[in-house]
């Protein structure tokens, strides 16, 4: 299991565009993905979940993930958020 | 059967008549009943049959958009067809069957309920208007579940159809997309409403806030949709169908010949270029503005994200927008509107009832009393202003010391962006409307000031002679051809002229083809619009000559009468 603490930096925050990639990309790789927020834990492979944890720009989360692609997961997906998830702001 | 009318907001232009085809509201439809156990798993398979409908449908309405659409819709579908497919949402309805013995559509209903009280605890404005797409893939699959799918699909295509609905949602507008219907006719809705912004880029004929027509219209019931005044006829006698169909004719042919001039270069017989600009109200207008061939936006009206809401739009928002507008319209003038409602539409502000609204707390004044507020607007204009070419217009303006206050709130924003090492376009361009008489009277000294003048004909009328427009019983003097008012919008183009800024007219008289050639003779040159007029200015543009009608327009401003002027004008445009 990988742990990994990212910052959001898009300016909309995980609004729909975002969770929407988000949970697209997760759902690529077999391993379970959770974004953790305070003390909410949520799937990052369901787009209710990531759209009800509502983290907005600047929200610092955990992103773990547990699986035989753990690696390659948490690499990707941070890489979409330090890309603002493609939005250029 | 007797003939009656009712009246809405038009939003989209074009007369069609046909057969009412109504629409239901399947969440108001849904109710409870109790199960056998033996009954449980039937009922669950239904529902995983229903929610395999909608998603066959989500993939052909996605398939059919890759190649005719904007990104906004093909993103909406996206999180719709997510939302279906995630667990969370598809397998807990189930649950409640098996747990409570219910019918499906009462389990969907149920869980709906408890997301949306999840959704309304969000503080984040823009998350928690998500909801709303929960809200509506769960409506879909209550109309199969309920045994009205594609309620489309059993259309009979020889006449045409009307749609009537409570309201239209993105997807439910996408997928009537591809059916061909001849009007659309709504409940609910706005101007800035996704039945509007369909409605304008179908090119077909649309009128909401029609409040309830859906109970006053039988289904296959024969009615006119006249979008040009607003007004739907329902059982229309003989003569009055007769006169809609010459009328219906008479509008087509002459859209047709308008599409021919889309192409060809604005100018007028002398070869004097021409600007034809754009009103839009939401993005999404955006649209209707490129099928026009319009030469910029001209006036982009930001009330709409002030409205509807509880908390002020915050500057990243406001931004976000600004910029995708800038951007869509590449290097073509995008001219930003600074808030131009009274207080009363702002939740947070203090709404005081002022017995005189119009000449209140609003526009610019209300800005300057805010001046936070106006400065994350201003903050978000600028911030926007690098990605395209943006200017500021401000409404309202009514003296000097009210523009300089503006032009220090603007410096203030700069230089705090500056601070913060954010780029702006350090030249914006800034201008004023026009619409304060005591403003126009004393244009020369405003043009000294600014970039560029618009003139907003409707409140320059409405406070220049004094007429309340939405009173029915003074609507009648409001007169845009009266002398006084012809004679401000005079000035102020001679005064733009002197010292070299730009004047334009965003109001209604800029869109109305009749006054094209008196605004040219006056030496108007650039013209603001609602998109679906450009091409009948183009039409009048295209066949005049400036310098011809400069003696005309003179005579005209001479005209003591108002119903002579109507006179000359009649004549030159027959």
């Amino acid at each position: 299991m990988i742990k990994k603490k990212i910052k959001i930096i898009n300016k909309l925050g995980l609004h729909a565009r975002a969770s929407s990639k988000l949970t697209k990309l997760a759902c690529t790789f077999t391993s379970k993905i959770f974004l953790i927020k305070d003390e909410n834990k949520v799937n990052a492979k369901s787009i209710m979940e990531v759209l009800m944890l509502a983290a907005s720009k600047d929200t610092i989360i955990s992103l773990e993930a547990n699986g035989s692609d753990e690696k390659e997961a948490i690499l990707e997906i941070e890489k979409l958020f330090i890309d603002y998830f493609g939005e250029g702001e | 059967m007797s003939t009656f009318n009712i009246h809405g907001v038009p939003v989209s232009n074009g007369i069609a008549i046909g057969k009412a085809y109504l629409i239901s509201n399947a969440l108001l439809e849904v109710v409870h009943y109790q199960l056998e156990r033996n009954e449980v798993s039937n009922e669950i398979k239904r529902l995983s049959g229903a929610m395999n409908e909608v998603k066959k449908d989500l993939l052909k309405i996605k398939k059919q958009l890759l190649k005719d659409s904007s990104d906004e819709f093909s993103a909406f579908i996206d999180t719709h067809l997510m939302i279906l497919t995630d667990k969370n949402f598809s397998e807990k309805p189930k649950k409640i069957i098996s747990n409570d013995f219910c019918n499906a559509e009462w389990a969907l209903k149920k869980q709906m309920d408890l997301f949306v009280k999840k959704f309304e605890q969000i503080e984040d404005e823009y998350i928690k208007e998500r909801k709303n797409d929960v809200i509506q893939v769960v409506e879909r699959i209550l109309k199969v579940l309920l045994g009205h799918p594609n309620q489309t699909n059993h259309l009979n295509n020889e006449s045409s159809t009307i749609l009537v609905a409570h309201d239209i949602s993105p997807a439910d507008a996408l997928q009537f997309k591809n059916h061909q219907y001849a009007a659309f006719i709504t409940d609910m809705g706005g101007s800035t409403s996704h039945t509007a912004i369909l409605a304008r880029s179908l090119n077909i004929p649309s009128i909401v806030a029609l409040q309830n027509a859906r109970e006053l219209i039988q289904n296959n019931e024969q009615i006119i949709v006249d979008g040009n005044q607003g007004i739907v006829i329902i059982n229309p006698s003989k003569d009055i169908l007769e006169d809609y169909i010459v009328r219906q004719n008479l509008w087509g042919i002459e859209q047709k010949k308008l599409s021919k001039i889309k192409n060809i270069e604005c100018k007028t017989l002398n070869d004097e270029k021409i600007e034809l600009l754009a009103n839009i109200e939401v993005p999404g207008d955006i649209l209707s503005v490129k099928n026009n061939k319009a030469s910029g936006i001209g006036l982009f009206r930001t009330e709409f994200l002030f409205m509807n809401r509880k908390e002020l739009p915050n500057e990243d928002e406001q931004f976000e927008i600004y910029k995708s507008v800038a951007r869509s319209m590449k290097n073509k003038t995008v001219v930003i509107r600074t808030l131009d409602s009274g207080a009363d539409k702002l939740t947070s502000a203090d709404t005081t009832i002022s017995s005189n609204p119009a000449l209140g707390l609003r526009a610019i004044r209300l800005c300057l009393s805010e001046p936070q507020l106006f400065n994350i607007q201003l903050r978000a204009i600028l911030r926007a202003s690098r990605f395209g070419k943006i200017k500021i217009l401000i409404p309202m303006l009514s003296s000097l010391s009210e523009l300089r206050q503006t032009k220090l709130l603007i410096q203030r924003a700069k230089k705090s962006l500056s601070n913060e090492k954010i780029l702006y376009d350090d030249d914006i361009n800034i201008g004023a409307m026009i619409e304060v008489p005591a403003v126009a009277i004393n244009a020369d000294v405003f043009a000294q000031e600014l970039d560029f003048l618009s003139i907003g004909t409707n409140d320059l009328i409405q406070y220049t002679l004094a007429i309340d427009r939405t009173d029915d019983r003074v609507s009648h003097l409001y007169n845009s051809l009266h002398p006084a008012i012809l004679k401000l919008i005079n000035i102020t183009i001679k005064a733009g002229k002197k010292h070299k800024k730009e004047v334009s007219i965003c109001g209604e008289m800029a869109g109305d083809s009749r006054l094209t050639k008196l605004l040219l003779g006056m030496g108007l040159r650039h013209f603001s619009m609602h998109p679906s007029r450009i091409l009948s200015v183009k039409k009048q543009v295209l066949n005049s000559n400036t310098e011809k009608l400069e003696a005309w327009s003179a005579k005209i401003l001479k005209t003591k009468e108002s119903e002579n002027i109507e006179t000359l004008i009649q004549k030159i445009n027959q």
